[in-house]
């Protein structure tokens, strides 16, 4: 096992190395200027070259590359372009925010989906179960920033129960809670939604299985039927799909920390986008692709705890 | 079985509920005294006055900073100077010395001590340094900046200019910094900007907010707010949603008529339009081809229908342009009765002498913004009509500026707000030393240069009467030329809360944000 984990990472060197180039070429090619970001419009061309030499941007891309490699190698990512802070530090403040979002939409989406799924898949083509297919093709098809608003609509403005701002207050546990409800709850429930179908589908093939039919034959009780034996299998797609699912949930969190202005990695992302802050942008693509080697390993091990068949070596 | 999903779906309902559960006021405002802004932006820039131009760390630095002279708080013209940390000054005849007598008792923020002549001439030759600051340009003219006794500075020009005063405002690099501060802290000055101003650095939450404090020193009187939460929140919909829920004072407005409309509708809520204004301009490249045919650029001029663009962007925010300076700068002349009428027929007729009787196409490069792009696509549509045909590139807004500086679009759609002088918009559009793709290079895209000889002869003209005479004629040189088309001009809009007092008549603001001084209260 450990031996498993340890030649997964290994692996996981090249494929950071690769990224880590790609993002250095690809921020270069796309035409923008972060001298023009800082200086704003009205600077000179004289003073925006004064501006590239300081950020060192003039210099010969190899050169670039050299230093930014061997300084990400050694954990120093270079400052912020546009704000002169630490890129590690920037990210590291940030990383947390979007942690426990998706963290707790991923707990949200699995408490709802996993048994609603189920429900609908023992239930198949009874009125619950059309409910909840309408209901979860309804919940994949809502563009998150557009349930946001409805429920800042709702809960912010309707019933002014929370704040429009998150902000992410951890003053207390709760604040955290109220900071966190609606964002969590927007992501939570797009999640759910995903893994009701995915639960429902894998639950109506395991249930079809013949070991199914075996254990109903031998008696074994309904609920140990459904629990031990159709349920159990049916998870390993299930993880699957959310350990998949779990990338595009970070990448989704960027419209939701926007709309409920909550710090985070993707409201980090789009800025540092726009204003072409090549040092962060690299910084934030390693952190990304990162986190998606982990969860991919993650997701891997899980099969383990679910199946004991499954072995690591 | 059914049971037990059902117990499963009610806890889950259950624990929903407490998620989502008051737990204590939700809400900021009045009670708390602290005044709430929002901002479209998703964080800050650089925190120091000389460095950062954008409109989003521009307004903080008016909150924060003095300069040696002010604007009449909510006025934006150069008219209405008053003084702020000098006290009164003198000029020699020749218009070349100038001598500032300073206020005393002034203090820097957070304990730097007493500002005197030497932080003065710190922070104008920090300004005037290209290596610390981003207007070094700006004071290219001046010569000496000496102190001559702790309240006395005196600047000595090069040559004269026409706004000394304008560049010693509480804006750009005319905000002054305290000295001890800014070398104890080099780099880090821009993560605790130290001035004098009536609010002072608190705290800064990245992606959030800046919280400013009262200065309880502050030398026109203890400000009546007990601070200032800039709070930066990119997404529209949120921060009209927060405003609307009070949990935002004063807002950011969008320019745009049904914004404007549609918060005038929320309760309590005022809109201020407020100069100066942005001036949408077509820069034509009159070295391109067709474009350096005259008749092609006068057709251009034709096909515009400005009454259509006024219907379109909305009364209340715009207005037409006159000219290629936009109304209310200093030295700004109507130039209506030169401008080209909406003509069809003409604008053909136009481009069928010059040649091309079945119309051109050109080709443009334009930002993804989506305020400039209906712009362009209705410019567009107008062109359509007389045979110009534009070959549209959209792009992102970064890659637009690189772009537009390589002289890769032919017409070039810009918006922009000035100092409001003439000078600076006619320096930076249409002197030839603004060329872009030249080392002194700014915004000048039409490569126009018809004027410079007025440009400069105003700038270090004396007689007031006789430097308007020559932007005037600046501008109709300019105009005749067509270098730009001049479209509408775009006012500032912000809104507040009805119980917020400004304390002062907001007509316009050269931070482009409203100023918070020591008067702005809330009424109880």
């Amino acid at each position: 096992m450990l031996r498993f984990v340890v030649r997964r990472l290994i692996f996981a060197i090249p494929t950071l190395l690769a990224v880590m180039t790609m993002v250095f070429v690809l921020v270069r090619i796309v035409p923008g200027d972060p001298a023009q970001t800082i200086l704003g419009d009205q600077a000179s061309a004289e003073a925006l070259q004064t501006m590239r030499e300081r950020l060192g941007v003039d210099r010969p891309i190899i050169e670039q590359y050299i230093e930014f490699m061997g300084g990400a190698l050694v954990g120093d990512w270079g400052e912020s372009m546009v704000t002169g802070k630490p890129v590690l530090a920037e990210i590291a403040r940030v990383l947390p925010y979007t942690i426990e979002l998706t963290v707790v939409s991923l707990i949200i989406g699995g408490l709802i989906g996993i048994p609603l799924g189920a429900w609908s898949a023992l239930h198949r083509n009874e009125w619950i179960d059309y409910v909840t297919r309408v209901g979860s093709l309804l919940g994949l098809s809502f563009p998150a920033f557009v349930s946001a608003i409805l429920m800042l609509i709702v809960f912010s403005i309707q019933l002014r129960w929370l704040p429009v701002i998150s902000g992410g207050d951890r003053s207390s546990f709760g604040e955290w809670a109220r900071s966190l409800a609606l964002p969590a709850l927007n992501l939570g429930l797009i999640m759910a939604a995903y893994i009701t179908r995915v639960t429902r589908s894998s639950m109506l093939g395991s249930l079809g299985e013949d070991y199914i039919r075996t254990a109903r034959a031998k008696g074994v009780p309904e609920r140990v039927v459904i629990w031990r034996h159709g349920m159990r299998n049916a998870l390993i797609p299930v993880v699957t799909v959310v350990g998949l699912y779990l990338g595009i949930l970070i990448g989704n969190s960027v419209l939701t920390e926007i709309v409920f202005n909550r710090p985070g990695l993707g409201k980090l992302i789009v800025g540092a986008l726009g204003q072409r802050d090549y040092t962060l942008l690299q910084g934030l693509m390693i952190i990304y692709t990162f986190v998606i080697v982990i969860v991919n390993l993650l997701t891997d091990l899980t099969y383990g705890l679910i199946d004991p068949r499954v072995k690591y070596q | 079985m059914k049971h037990r999903m059902m117990t499963a779906s009610v806890m889950l309902a259950g624990s929903l509920a407490v998620f989502a559960g008051p737990t204590g006021p939700a809400f900021a405002g009045p009670d708390t005294n602290i005044l709430n802004v929002g901002i479209a932006a998703p964080d800050a820039g650089r925190l120091d006055p000389h460095l950062s131009a954008t409109t989003i760390d521009k307004a903080v630095f008016g909150w924060m900073f003095n300069g040696l002279v002010r604007l009449k708080p909510g006025t934006s013209s150069p008219e209405t100077v008053e003084p702020d940390l000098a006290e009164s000054w003198d000029t020699s005849a020749d218009g070349l010395d100038w001598t500032f007598h300073l206020r005393q008792g002034v203090q820097c923020h957070h304990g730097y001590g007493e500002l005197t002549s030497a932080d003065i001439v710190y922070s104008l030759n920090r300004a005037a340094d290209p290596n610390r600051s981003s207007f070094s340009g700006d004071f290219s003219v001046f010569d000496k900046i000496e102190a001559v006794d702790p309240y006395t500075v005196k600047i000595v020009l090069k040559n004269p200019i026409p706004s000394v005063l304008g560049l010693l405002t509480n804006y750009h690099g005319g905000n002054i910094v305290c000295m001890k501060a800014a070398e104890e802290m080099g780099e880090d000055f821009q993560k605790r900007p130290i001035g004098t101003g009536p609010f002072m650095y608190g705290e800064y939450k990245p992606q959030q907010s800046l919280m400013l404090v009262a200065n309880p020193d502050y030398f026109r009187g203890k400000p009546q707010l007990d601070g200032i939460s800039y709070q930066y929140v990119p997404s529209d919909s949120a921060r009209d949603l927060a405003f609307q829920s009070g949990e935002l004072d004063m807002l950011y407005g969008k320019q745009d008529q049904t914004w404007v409309e549609r918060t005038k509708q929320v309760e309590g809520a005022v809109v201020h339009v407020m100069e100066p204004a942005e001036m949408s301009v077509m820069s034509l490249n009159i070295t391109s081809k067709p474009l350096d045919d005259i008749r092609v650029r006068q057709a251009i001029a034709m096909a515009v229908d400005r009454e259509q663009f006024m219907d379109f962007k909305g009364r209340d925010v715009t207005r037409i342009a006159k000219s290629v300076v936009p109304q209310g700068y200093l030295g700004y002349a109507d130039m209506s009765a030169v401008m080209p009428k909406h003509d069809i027929a003409g604008a053909k007729a136009l481009l069928a002498e010059a040649g091309f009787p079945d119309g051109v196409t050109l080709k443009v490069i334009h930002t993804a913004l989506p305020g400039m792009l209906g712009t362009m696509e209705v410019f567009q549509a107008q062109l359509a009509e007389a045979g110009i045909m534009l070959d549209m590139e959209v792009v992102e807004h970064a890659t637009f500026h690189a772009q537009i500086r390589e002289d890769l679009s032919q017409i070039v759609h810009y918006s922009a707000a000035r100092f409001p002088v003439a000078d600076t918009y006619l320096t930076q559009f249409f002197h030839s030393a603004s060329i872009v793709g030249t080392p002194t290079g700014i915004t000048n895209f039409s490569h126009c240069a018809v004027a410079d000889k007025e440009i400069e002869e105003a700038r270090i003209e004396q007689d007031m009467e006789k430097q308007k005479q020559l932007w005037k004629t600046a501008q109709e040189k300019i105009m005749a030329e067509v270098c730009g088309v001049p479209i509408y001009e775009n006012l500032q809009i912000w809104a507040t809360k009805t119980n917020l007092d400004l304390g002062y008549e907001l007509i316009g603001s050269l931070s482009l944000g409203p100023p918070v001084t020591e008067n702005t209260h809330f009424i109880k």
